[in-house]
């Protein structure tokens, strides 16, 4: 006898309810569940993914749907790289045949239980019939124009009444609001919800832009709603949806998921934004706070050009009127400078010419008591030389004179009379002592001396010689 | 004789334009009066469409906009 997992550990102490086995413990009998789904035939399903993840942690989770339903799947990272795909391959719309079988996931104290398919083997299965018919209704409509016409209406950027369709709970219509408060807009905002996900999405939608466009006298719509899989936002890839906002003459702005998802209103819409934030700034393009400041500022500058112009005007005619006294005022005050002008040269040419001349005797100075200085060295020389020169000369005039004199002296020697009285003469001398030169002299003498060398004879002459 | 703008955009955009012309000082006294007067009634239309965005966010609702005007057509 096999005991059944769902019940095992039937021995719950409390009372349970009349009719049911139990109460079992919840985990035990998650545990039970999860070997009694395991126990379910392995098989392969087919289907198109959507909403893949490839997260940190060690699963790849997508889920698998079809026309009638789908199922959550989970596949350890491991076996999706062995099944030779890529993360570029498998993206959400591709149709896949997995091959695995049912498995629950019974949670713990703080992690959520969970159902999976258990895919252990995976392949592609061709292009999924939704991303083929999407790509045929956009070739489609782009063939028709209906991309362009849109794009052509003239956008207000400061509307006074936007229109907005959205979910009324969800985060998209918060995230717009937020958006409008930065913008410092404080219009009106005529709000059509609207279903944005199931099957009766794209018609309301429809409904919503066009009554807000007729009812709302909205300048501008906004089409938003959060991100979500391909499957999830297939209301907005809507042909119908697609041509009622491409023909309507007021423009809209689609802000539909993520900047990575594209849908085909965001082909027809006016203005494609990534999130209900920026589809809020692309609907109100003024910044309200900052342009108030602008408008501020332009208002001063008009005024103050505006006043300037006539004071300026003003200004200068009364200059005009004051011109021939303030003429006469300034050539008086010219003519004054210039006075005072000259005189300041005047002296200033004085004293300079005074400094020159001083410079220059005081240079003229130098330059002579430098000659003077050059005049006396070389007098100086030339002294030295001639006074030797002249020294020289003394000495040989000198010595000529000593050798002329010891000449003449020689030869008055020769002729003096001592010598000759040395030689035996005498000089008869008068009585007087003058030298009596001639014989008559010395008989007029009668009475003389001779003088011989050795002293003096006196002598007569004799008597018959007297008479 | 200056014509009503059409636009908040392109009431500013003449604005600029006016004040752009004011401020290189080449227009002449009538010129200058014409412009200034012309600046002024744009101020005042661009000061008249931010106050009209700017007295307090007004949300409506679409459904109840349809079911007063089809109470109004009965």
């Amino acid at each position: 006898m096999t005991s059944d997992p769902l019940t095992t550990g039937a021995d719950a102490r409390p009372a349970g309810i009349d009719g049911y086995p139990g109460p079992f413990p919840v985990g035990r009998y998650a545990a039970g569940l999860r070997e009694r789904l395991r126990e379910f035939a392995h098989v392969c399903v087919l289907g198109e993914a959507s909403g893949v993840r490839f997260g940190r942690g060690p699963n790849v989770y997508f889920e698998l749907r079809d026309g009638d339903g789908g199922i959550p799947c989970a596949m350890w990272r491991d076996d999706f790289d062995r099944s030779g795909l890529t993360e570029q391959d498998f993206r959400d719309g591709v149709e896949v045949v997995a091959a695995g079988g049912c498995d629950y996931y019974p949670g713990g104290a703080t992690a959520s239980p969970r159902f999976s398919f258990r895919v252990k083997q995976l392949k592609l299965a061709g292009e999924g019939d939704l991303l083929v018919q999407l790509e045929q209704l956009r070739r489609r409509l782009a063939e028709e124009g209906l991309f362009e016409r849109q794009k052509l209406l003239a956008r207000p950027a400061l509307p006074k009444r936007i229109g907005v369709v959205t979910a009324e709970t969800g985060a998209a219509r918060r995230d717009f609001l937020a958006g409008l408060e930065r913008r410092g807009w404080h219009g009106t905002i005529v709000w059509g919800y609207a279903p944005v996900q199931d099957r009766r999405a794209a018609g309301a939608i429809a409904r919503a832009i066009q009554d807000l466009a007729v009812v709302g006298e909205v300048e501008t719509i906004v089409v938003t709603r959060g991100g979500g899989s391909i499957a999830d936002l297939w209301a907005f890839c809507d042909e119908t949806l697609c041509r009622t906002v491409a023909l309507l003459p007021v423009p809209v702005i689609s802000a539909v998921g993520h900047h990575v998802d594209r849908t085909l209103i965001d082909d027809v819409a006016a203005v494609c934004c990534s999130t209900p934030t920026h589809a809020a700034e692309a609907a109100v393009a003024v910044d309200c706070t900052a342009a108030r400041g602008l408008l501020l500022d332009h208002a001063r500058r008009v005024d103050k050009r505006g006043r300037a112009a006539v004071l300026d005007r003003a200004r200068a005619l009364a200059a005009l009127s004051r011109a021939p006294r303030d003429r006469v005022a300034a050539h008086r005050t010219h003519l004054h400078q210039k006075a005072r002008e000259m005189r300041a040269a005047s002296r200033r040419w004085l004293a300079l010419r005074r400094d020159n001349q001083r410079r220059m005797a005081a240079q003229d100075i130098d330059r002579k008591r430098e000659a003077a200085a050059a005049t006396v060295v070389t007098g100086r020389a030339r002294l030295n030389a001639r006074a030797a020169a002249l020294t020289r000369a003394a000495d040989a005039l000198e010595a000529r004179r000593r050798e002329a004199l010891r000449s003449h002296g020689a030869a008055i020697r020769g002729h003096d009379p001592e010598r000759a009285l040395e030689r035996g003469y005498a000089i008869a001398l008068g009585p007087d002592g003058t030298p009596l030169g001639s014989a008559a002299a010395v008989r007029e003498a009668r009475d003389f001396e001779l003088r011989m060398a050795d002293g003096l004879v006196p002598a007569r002459v004799r008597e018959e010689e007297g008479e | 004789m200056t014509t009503q703008p059409v636009s908040y955009e392109s009431a500013v955009e003449r604005l600029e334009e006016i004040i752009k012309r004011l401020d290189t000082g080449e227009a002449g006294l009538r010129e200058t009066l014409d412009l200034c007067r012309e600046g002024r009634e744009l101020i005042e239309y661009s000061a008249g469409e931010l106050d009209a965005v700017g007295k307090g966010l007004e949300e409506l609702k679409l459904d109840e906009l349809i079911e007063r005007l089809e109470g109004a057509a009965q």
